[in-house]
């Protein structure tokens, strides 16, 4: 991959090499464009720089635990990774920031940031998410609607590859996939029992963006399930595995890995942006770039910080932060106290390899007249995984032989389900900057300041008795819930800081994801999510980009911008 | 041992919940000590998990060298107060032993050793609810420290993942549904 350039001129300067950074920076070089992707971590090759992938589990000396010294640099990051994929994760130590109340900030400081390790759940937002916001008054509304989207969504799912399977379901609607991953015999009795007991709600098989074929010379999936060390067999989705790969070979790519942007620089006579400003982590030098458009895809919380940095005459408060909503509207979606419960039954089944897939039970509330909730507005889905006991999860009773027998027995079917709630807009979650706090470049630390409303515990409650009930409708034994949920920002979907609108005076985007106020700058990360509906975001950030790169190469031949 | 083992049997007695807090006291006595001395402790600890995951058609813990992660956990992954737990809990069975039958564990009957991890063992579910009450009121027992660690340590070996369990590290396909074969081992990972 090209590094280090003298060169400091390009025609699109892309900030993020994650999953929207690698889709933009794909989209802009086969469209032509001399792009310059900057990336603050540490340069990821793939398959070469994965460096755990094809260990087996004695490699590892204390097995997946962290030690002390190691847990003490991670206090935040350390619920998020292990000993076999804690290289892909950040240091707190190195990277600080603050929180007002408990908020994990889960970070991936590489090229190819945390696509290397996502979760990999592909879901499309629907009409109903597109108008929740109009509908209910919460934030403001969506200047785009879902058939905006529509022939984006098919056309990044056709090159990302999504197993999944059709089903009809107005709010999640289907896609370009590829055959399901399938379900196991837990899964099966109890999307059966769903079925059967309920007239309001459907079990599907997850949407996962497994190559369960091959697609674009990548994969297939083989089964291993250790995707967040990195898959030399390119059977997931990353920006390392593809996109970056094909703006590399576009010939258009520059790639500067190490590399902080301070600040967009903001040309006052031109009224527009004309590059950013840079730190190189190793030298800590600083170093400009200049280009036509700049595409910001560093992730919400980041994106909004290199805004609130950027200050000039015309942008005191960040640019183009006329608004002041920069920043503001903090979403991450809830995730419960998850639930589990273990089966007596289906003893004489198993399963051979790993999924890496998970079931989904898609939002069933709220929906119409007859799923309305008293106690909450917006829904959850609830995702889930069955599976049968082994060493690492059965009880053991005493030691000696009968222990040994023990762990070397399939145990019970288990159960985890867990649901993945909306969140809505509230201009009091932000991000801030505090000047009075700088981070080893000399930068302003982020500080982060999110409560949950009454609306989001409401329905956590509810996630939780729902996935219970569902469990013991099903037979299980053993119910139970975590007792604590965890902080928010543990879903790792933050979004909003710099939402889109029709409104310039409301929000800070356009629905081109241009800035309001600075047409040369787009922003297509969670940043510009004006709600977040309940699904796993990354597919639509994926979309959003791609469909406002095609639009910023079409203004730029046209010399429009 | 003994008296950890009255105490444990009187706060089993009080009730879990509302343990006095002269009894939480009298457990904060366990003084903590500093970490690097359980490389002294090496055959003993050979010797536990051996008779925890002895060895019978597959190998057991010790060939397995389950008490190198064992030591390597206690010394760079434990608290402090795990560290202390174990390390006295060690001490306090050497020390049974001595009293017994006037010779270290390493050195005492297979019998013997049984009878000594059998005193520790609360024959409890270490999954059950009593445990894990208790395990969060005062901690993990000594044994349950031991137990817990010997299974991951063996578990995660070359030779239980590969003899003792069923490891299988390229799939290369995903069989949602199989019929489970007679005697059909566990996979090793999930």
């Amino acid at each position: 991959m090209t590094n280090q350039t003298d060169k400091n001129t390009f025609d699109a300067i892309v900030v993020g090499s994650g999953i929207s950074g690698g889709w933009a920076a794909k989209e802009l070089t086969e469209g032509g464009l001399k792009t310059l992707v900057l990336e603050r971590g540490r340069n990821v090759e793939h398959a070469k720089d994965y460096t755990t992938a094809l260990k087996n589990p004695w490699d590892f000396k204390n097995g997946t635990h962290l030690t002390n010294k190691e847990l003490e640099e991670r206090p935040v990051q350390s619920s998020h990774c292990n000993a076999t994929d804690k290289h892909f994760y950040v240091k707190d130590s190195e990277h600080p920031y603050i929180q007002t109340n408990p908020f994990k900030w889960i970070r991936g400081y590489q090229v190819g940031g945390r696509s290397l390790t996502w979760g990999r759940q592909s879901y499309r937002l629907s009409e109903m998410d597109f108008e929740a916001n109009k509908k209910d008054g919460h934030g403001v509304d969506w200047p785009i609607r879902y058939k905006d989207l529509e022939k984006w969504y098919d056309y990044v799912e056709e090159y990302v590859g999504i197993s999944g399977s059709k089903e009809s379901l107005p709010q999640l609607p289907d896609g370009v996939f590829l055959k399901p991953i399938p379900l196991n015999a837990i899964e099966q009795h109890l999307k059966e029992t769903v079925s059967e007991k309920y007239s309001d709600r459907v079990l599907i098989n997850g949407r996962v963006a497994n190559l369960t074929e091959a697609t674009k010379g990548r994969g297939p999936c083989i089964y291993r399930n250790l995707c967040s060390r990195g898959c030399p067999f390119s059977g997931y989705f990353s920006s390392n595995s593809s996109t970056l790969l094909d703006a590399h070979n576009s010939g258009n790519l520059t790639l500067r890995a190490n590399s902080i942007v301070k600040k967009v620089i903001y040309d006052e006579d031109k009224k527009r942006a004309i590059g950013v400003i840079i730190i190189d982590t190793i030298t800590k030098e600083e170093f400009s770039y200049y280009a036509k458009i700049i595409f910001l895809n560093a992730s919400a919380i980041a994106t909004a910080a290199i805004l609130l940095n950027s200050t000039s005459p015309s942008f005191p408060n960040g640019l183009g932060n006329s608004s002041l909503q920069v920043g503001h509207n903090l979403m991450d979606h809830i995730v419960n106290n998850a639930s589990f419960g273990t089966y007596e039954g289906l003893k004489d089944k198993y399963y051979e390899g790993k999924s890496p897939g998970t079931i989904y039970i898609p939002r069933f509330q709220n929906l119409n007249s007859e799923t309305k909730n008293k106690k909450f507005v917006r829904g959850y889905g609830i995702q889930g995984k069955g599976e049968r006991e082994n060493w690492q999860t059965k009880s053991t009773v005493g030691f000696g032989k009968s222990l040994k027998e023990q762990l070397s027995t399939p145990g019970k079917w288990k159960f985890f389900l867990g649901g993945r709630g909306e969140t809505l807009p509230n201009y009091e979650n932000k991000i801030t900057l505090d000047s009075e706090n700088k981070d080893q470049w000399g930068l302003p630390l982020v500080k982060v300041d999110f409560k949950y409303g009454p609306n989001e515990i409401a329905m956590m409650e509810q996630m939780t008795k729902e996935s219970e009930e569902i469990l013991l409708n099903a037979g299980f034994e053993n119910v139970g819930s975590y007792r604590t949920p965890p902080s928010p920002g543990s879903a790792v979907h933050e979004m909003g800081t710099a939402r889109m609108g029709h409104d310039p005076k409301t929000s800070v985007l356009n629905k081109h994801n241009q800035m309001h106020d600075v047409k040369n700058v787009f922003i297509t990360d969670g940043s510009c999510m004006t709600s977040s509906g309940c699904q796993n975001p990354s597919l639509t950030y994926m979309a959003i980009t791609a469909r406002a790169c095609q639009y910023a190469i079409n203004q730029l031949k046209s010399g429009l911008l | 041992m003994n008296r950890r083992t009255a105490i444990g049997g009187i706060l089993g007695i009080a009730g879990l919940g509302i343990a006095s807090v002269s009894v939480l006291k009298y457990f904060k006595t366990d003084i903590d000590i500093s970490k690097g001395k359980l490389v002294n402790y090496e055959s003993l600890i050979s010797e536990l998990v051996d008779v925890i995951i002895p060895p019978t058609e597959t190998p057991g813990a010790k060939s397995a060298k389950v008490q190198n992660f064992v030591i390597n956990y206690m010394e760079e992954c434990a608290s402090i107060k795990e560290y202390t737990k174990f390390f006295n809990g060690l001490n306090d069975l050497q020390e049974t032993c001595l009293d017994s039958y006037g010779i270290p564990f390493e050195e005492c009957s297979d019998i013997q050793k049984n009878e000594q991890l059998e005193n520790l063992d609360s024959g409890l579910d270490s999954n059950s609810m009593f445990m894990k009450i208790s395990n969060k009121l005062r901690g993990r027992s000594f044994f349950n420290i031991l137990k817990t660690l010997t299974i991951e340590g063996y578990c995660i070996s070359s030779v239980g993942a590969t003899q003792h369990l069923a490891y299988l590290p390229f799939p290369g396909k995903y069989e949602a549904i199989t019929t489970l074969k007679t005697n059909q081992k566990a996979w090793a990972t999930k």
